[in-house]
């Protein structure tokens, strides 16, 4: 009896390491960033001394016209700029993916952007962005043209910004796609060669296809880091000018530091984490229904 | 027993052979003897005055034998560093330079020492070192709380810092394009708008006045130092906003103007780019605090060196230039208080405030202002001390809520500089989102 027991208990014990560290590492943190959004905590405070005030920090938030702003731009951000670093990244890949003399260090060339460090990203932009000395402005001046003003007027700071995250960030996409173009089986392709399918037809009917899953969780990388950026833009532009390009990162950083209200930062950062919770499952549900449609296929063509 | 006997014995002996050696040296070196060996661990911004502290801190501990090991950071980061710092039960920091705006903070969480039992206990207090010399100004701004409103002085009040690298505002101007135009220098707002605008119009190429103006506290620092000369107030005595009286749509368009005629891009300025813009001849005025003085005439960074003047605040309905910058104080759990109780006097000390204006700092004295050498050397020393007779401790309240509002008048500013929004319905919202964040904080308590 007590063997058989102790024989069922045994993986347990062996799961419990991992399990303490999942449990310390990962939960304890979430635990504490949920139960100090629900205080009124201010960073003077130590957390027990902070009062406790239920979903006060919520309700305050989605009547907040500000957060609901910083809401919207960091939707439209992350929209735009996956989107347009997605087909970027992927074109990239499919125009480079051949044996080319030198790719290897076009290859590492062309990811050098995403190894840089996200605040000399920011300095470096906004150099670039500057309305006199900066490189775009005196080019277009010296080509005749009317200086833009990149950083001081709103629409084109966002325009700046998404400029900016699309040169850092392309380069991760481009890689991943790469490696999964370089995976896919040769077989497959040269199949549909035989079969007469054109340069378009092949990457359409198959290249794409059989790069999805990859393309997915890609996508899904590149989204949740969207929503979460921060210092490129905290340098560029601090969320300015107005509202402009203040993300939800920036004005939960500016909540906890400049508001001094870490349970109300706590609500923005659960709210967020919310969002990436749904996105993520989102894209896992959408997979997993890929998948099962591709089984499905199989049996009837097995069948037939 | 016996033991404790000989303890007592040796101490006394100890304490009398202090004394003496004190009384017959003449001089005070003694004071510090007990702290000799004493590492200080002081936190400062990284600030032109504190650059100019850095020079003369060695002979601090030449004198006293106490070292100071300083932690230097950019002044928004030390408050976040200070912030977490200050809550431990022991603290890193010894004495700790802040923002004015953290007073409130400080003093309200109790983290900052009651500087009168240092100034009581006569083994610490300098007889000679003449408070009422320091600018009343400043102290009532920066190390005063608990008297009017809370954050000023009077009769509850009392004293838990130090100004130390306080600043007002002055306008600098360039001496050589007033000359060559034959512009008068401005004395009151019209003026001062009028010059604004006509300097790039006579001058093209040059914005009239570099302003700070990039959304958040920088927008929002523009904006004040406006608002309190030309007779506005954020809040009324009962805490009522009254931003958007005309007073403050007043305020809000003459940023508008002088953004609006100021050089290129000016509303992504922060004070470094407002300098910068002023010190590489980009704009004929820049009126801001006075650290930035000492930098203009420094030709590795200026092309203006020699021709700059600087005259006092323009007058609006009223005189009434900034007050801010830092003060030093001994956090409440700093562990070597009364050596930093020491060095703190030492710093603010005739001698040592005179002795930092020289290296390039913002004087804390009268007296260093009227000093002839510091003249000699800074000529524009002179109107700074005039101007300081006017420094308003009270051009922006320094209460726990000011962070959000300040935020939420420097991006509504923002907007207004940038998208066109109207002052007026502008500065409606702040009042109104401002009285639901005062409500929230409970000074509507009373009413």
């Amino acid at each position: 009896m007590s063997t058989a027991r102790a024989n069922r208990l045994t993986p347990y014990l062996f799961l419990a390491p991992a399990g303490i560290v999942l449990a310390v590492a990962l939960f304890y943190p979430i635990c504490y960033m949920v139960y100090a959004s629900f205080l009124d905590w201010n960073p003077s405070q130590r957390i027990g001394e902070a009062d406790f005030i239920g979903l006060r920090n919520y309700t305050k938030l989605f009547s907040d016209a500000a957060f609901r702003e910083s809401m919207w731009v960091t939707i439209k951000f992350s929209a735009v700029v996956v989107t347009i670093e997605m087909i970027l990244g992927v074109g990239l890949a499919l125009l480079l993916d051949r044996n080319i003399r030198g790719m290897s260090v076009l290859r590492t060339l062309f990811i050098l952007p995403m190894m840089i460090a996200p605040i000399v990203v920011g300095l470096m932009w906004r150099y670039m962005y500057h309305p006199t000395v900066g490189i775009f402005n005196r080019t277009l001046t010296d080509w005749g043209f009317e200086p833009i003003p990149w950083l001081a007027d709103g629409d084109w700071a966002f325009a700046s910004i998404v400029i900016a995250d699309i040169w850092q960030w392309t380069p991760f996409i481009f890689i991943l796609s790469l490696a999964a173009l370089q995976s896919l089986p040769a077989s497959a392709i040269e199949a549909s060669k035989i079969d007469g399918a054109s340069g378009w037809q092949q990457i359409i009917y198959i290249k794409l296809p059989l790069m999805l899953p990859v393309l997915i969780v890609t996508l899904l990388l590149r989204l949740i880091d969207s929503f979460k950026v921060l210092e490129v833009i905290l340098v560029m532009t601090n969320g300015g000018p107005g509202l402009s390009t203040e993300i939800l990162s920036i004005r939960i950083n500016r909540t906890a530091s400049e508001f001094r209200e870490l349970g109300e930062a706590a609500a923005m950062s659960n709210l967020l984490l919310i969002i990436l919770l749904i996105l993520t499952f989102a894209m896992f549900i959408y997979n997993k229904a890929q998948e099962v449609r591709a089984q499905r296929m199989r049996a009837v063509e097995e069948e037939a | 027993m016996k033991v404790t006997k000989k303890n007592v014995w040796s101490a006394a002996i100890a304490v009398s052979l202090t004394y003496t050696a004190a009384y017959a040296d003449g001089h005070t070196a003694d004071v510090y003897a007990p702290y000799e060996g004493t590492t200080l661990v002081v936190n400062f911004p990284a600030h032109p005055h504190y650059n100019a502290v850095l020079d003369v801190l060695p002979e601090f501990t030449e004198q006293t034998g106490i070292e100071v090991e300083v932690d230097q950071l950019q002044y928004l980061r030390m408050r976040e560093r200070q912030t977490l710092e200050l809550t431990k039960d022991e603290g890193d920091y010894d004495l700790i330079a802040y923002v004015v705006f953290s007073k409130a903070d400080y003093v309200y969480a109790d983290q900052l020492e009651n500087l009168a039992k240092y100034f009581m206990n006569p083994r610490l207090a300098d007889p000679n070192y003449d408070a009422a010399d320091l600018i009343d100004g400043y102290v009532a701004n920066i190390g005063v709380a608990g008297g009017d409103k809370g954050y000023l002085p009077g009769q509850t009040g009392s004293l838990f810092g130090i100004p130390f690298g306080a600043e007002t505002s002055v306008l600098a101007y360039r001496k050589d394009i007033f000359e060559k135009h034959g512009i008068e220098v401005p004395t009151n707002y019209d003026e001062l708008l009028e010059v604004a605008c006509q300097i790039p119009e006579v001058e093209p190429g040059m914005g009239g006045m570099a302003s700070r103006a990039a959304s958040g506290h920088q927008a929002s620092h523009a904006f004040l130092l406006h608002l309190a000369p030309l007779g506005g107030r954020v809040f009324d005595a009962e805490w009522n906003p009254i931003i958007n009286s005309p007073e403050g749509v007043a305020a809000a368009n003459a940023l508008k103007t002088i953004v609006d005629c100021g050089p290129e891009g000016g509303t992504t300025f922060g004070p470094a780019e407002a300098a910068a813009a002023f010190q590489q001849g980009q704009a004929a005025m820049f009126m801001d605090s006075i650290a930035f003085a000492s930098g203009f005439e420094d030709p590795s960074r200026s092309t203006v060196v020699g021709n700059v003047g600087y005259a006092m605040h323009p007058e609006g309905v009223r005189r009434g230039s900034q007050t801010g910058g830092f003060g030093i104080g001994i956090p409440s759990n700093a562990q070597n208080k009364e050596a930093a109780f020491l060095l703190m006097q030492w710093l603010t000390s005739k001698e040592q405030d005179l002795a930092i204006a020289m290296a390039g700092g913002n004087p804390s004295r009268f007296s260093t202002y009227q000093n002839a050498e510091l003249n000699e050397k800074f000529p524009y020393s002179a109107t700074f001390g005039e101007a300081l007779q006017y420094a308003d401790p009270d051009w922006r309240p320094i209460i726990p809520t000011w962070g959000t509002i300040n935020a939420d008048i420097g991006t509504t500013m923002s907007q207004v500089l940038t998208e066109g929004l109207d002052p007026q319905e502008a500065l409606d919202g702040v009042a109104e989102r401002a009285r639901a964040t005062m409500d929230e904080a409970g000074y509507y308590t009373w009413q």
